[in-house]
Formats: C-alpha cells, sequence, structure tokens
C-alpha cells in the first residue's frame, strides 16, 4: 500500500509556507537564503511526489538537477552576502535598500 | 554577552497568517484534488536508470521504470550553470584592492586591522623583557 500522494503535496506545501514565512519576516541574509532554500525542497518533493505518482523517473532526475541549480544560487548569493558584509558591515536586508552606495 | 537564539515576541503577526492562510488554500486544492492511487515505480534499480536518463541512454532504462526521458541537454545546461555560478561566486569575493590568498577565509575583514593590533603587545612584551608564557600574538 503505497502512500496517497496527497501527503507528500501537504508536507511539501507546508514546507513551502515555512519558507515563506521565514522571507517575509527575517531580516538576515543568510536566514533569507535557507528559506529560499526550503521553498525550493518543496518544490523537490513535489517533482519526486508526482514522478512515483506517474510511475517514471522524470521527476526524480529533474529534482537532482534542482539541487544543482540551489547549489549554484547559494553560491552567489553567499558571494553576495560577502559584498553586503564589507559594505555595511553588516548582513541586514533592511539596511541595503539602493543599488549603489 | 553571548548572541545566542532568542524567542522573538516582537513579530508582525499578519506575515505569520498571510503564510498559513496560503497553507490552507493550498491544502484544501490538494486534498480536494481528487488524484488517483500512485502507480509506483517498477522492478529494477531507480539509481541506475536515473544515471541513464541523465545522459540519454533510454535503451538500458527498464520498461518498469515508464516512459523516462533524456536529460543530456539539461545535464549540460546545468554543468555550464555551475561553472558560472562558481565563476561569479569567486568575482564576488574577491578583493577589489589587491587580494592575498591567505586572506579568503577571514571573513571579509580589512586586511591591514587585525596585523596591526596583533603587532602591537608583541612588540610591548618584548620592550619591557617580561616573559608571560604566552605568544600573545598571531593567534
Amino acid at each position: 500500500m503505497a502512500i496517497v500522494t496527497e501527503y507528500y503535496l501537504l508536507i511539501s506545501a507546508a514546507l513551502f509556507c515555512i519558507g515563506l514565512y521565514g522571507i517575509l519576516t527575517r531580516e538576515n541574509a543568510l536566514l533569507f537564503l535557507m528559506s529560499v532554500e526550503l521553498m525550493l525542497n518543496a518544490a523537490n518533493i513535489n517533482l519526486v511526489a508526482f514522478s512515483f505518482y506517474w510511475g517514471n523517473l522524470n521527476g526524480q532526475v529533474f529534482s537532482l538537477f534542482t539541487m544543482a541549480l540551489a547549489a549554484a544560487e547559494v553560491a552567489i548569493g553567499i558571494g553576495i552576502i560577502l559584498v553586503l558584509y564589507r559594505n555595511f558591515e553588516g548582513i541586514d536586508v533592511t539596511e541595503a535598500a539602493t543599488m549603489r552606495w | 554577552m553571548t548572541s545566542r537564539p532568542r524567542l522573538a515576541t516582537e513579530v508582525n503577526y499578519v506575515n505569520g497568517i498571510a503564510a498559513l492562510a496560503l497553507f490552507a488554500v493550498l491544502a484544501y486544492v490538494f486534498v480536494t484534488a481528487g488524484l488517483e492511487p500512485p502507480r509506483g515505480i517498477g522492478e529494477g534499480s531507480v539509481v541506475a536508470s536515473i544515471g541513464f536518463a541523465m545522459f540519454d541512454m533510454l535503451e538500458l532504462v527498464p520498461d518498469t521504470h515508464g516512459n523516462t526521458e533524456g536529460f543530456l541537454v539539461a545535464f549540460l545546461t546545468i554543468a555550464v550553470v555551475l561553472d558560472a555560478a562558481l565563476d561569479g561566486a569567486v568575482m564576488l569575493a574577491r578583493r577589489e584592492d589587491e587580494a592575498s590568498p591567505e586572506t579568503a577565509t577571514d571573513g571579509g575583514r580589512p586586511v591591514n586591522a587585525d596585523a596591526d593590533t596583533d603587532a602591537a603587545p608583541a612588540d610591548a612584551e618584548n620592550a619591557s623583557g617580561v616573559d608571560t608564557g604566552s605568544e600573545g600574538g598571531d593567534a
């Protein structure tokens, strides 16, 4: 007896909403990145769940690519945070309100 | 004074309510979607089939794994994206003034600031001739 797809979708929606709440609430750029990762992983759960639902492996392969994309995004994000720290002596995203300083 | 995490009491509840409302809408849609029972993945190594699908070797994927498609173009695209991300991260992390490799792990502090503060106490100890038994300097 396989687990029904709705349960996967519910946990994915919960993870997505936790990530969304983090983005709406936090002011620390690192926690922003973590929240974005939560939302990306919610999408990954959906991909794997529907891969199981349809009985093929497309979603599982694609979720691997999504993880690689998340790694690329984190690499750039941490570089941006480093620049933010150098220029504002902190990683509060509300400090950097303009594109130039 | 440490900076351990504390429970935030002065928060804006609208954000939490918005996230909860979104979850409620999503949960309602998912539960009432009327999805069929999942077909499931058949016999055979899933990991091997993922590897074959990633490199377009679809003739090696067993029929029990459904109509799995090839992902070679996506694989190459992601490889290029990862390479670009590595270059971008290095470009962002490099200082505009002349950077040396040993300062790459200092968290972005100014190069000269800690060198001056570390050098001063060590010189003072040597000048006064007091041996405290500690280095004091290059920590």
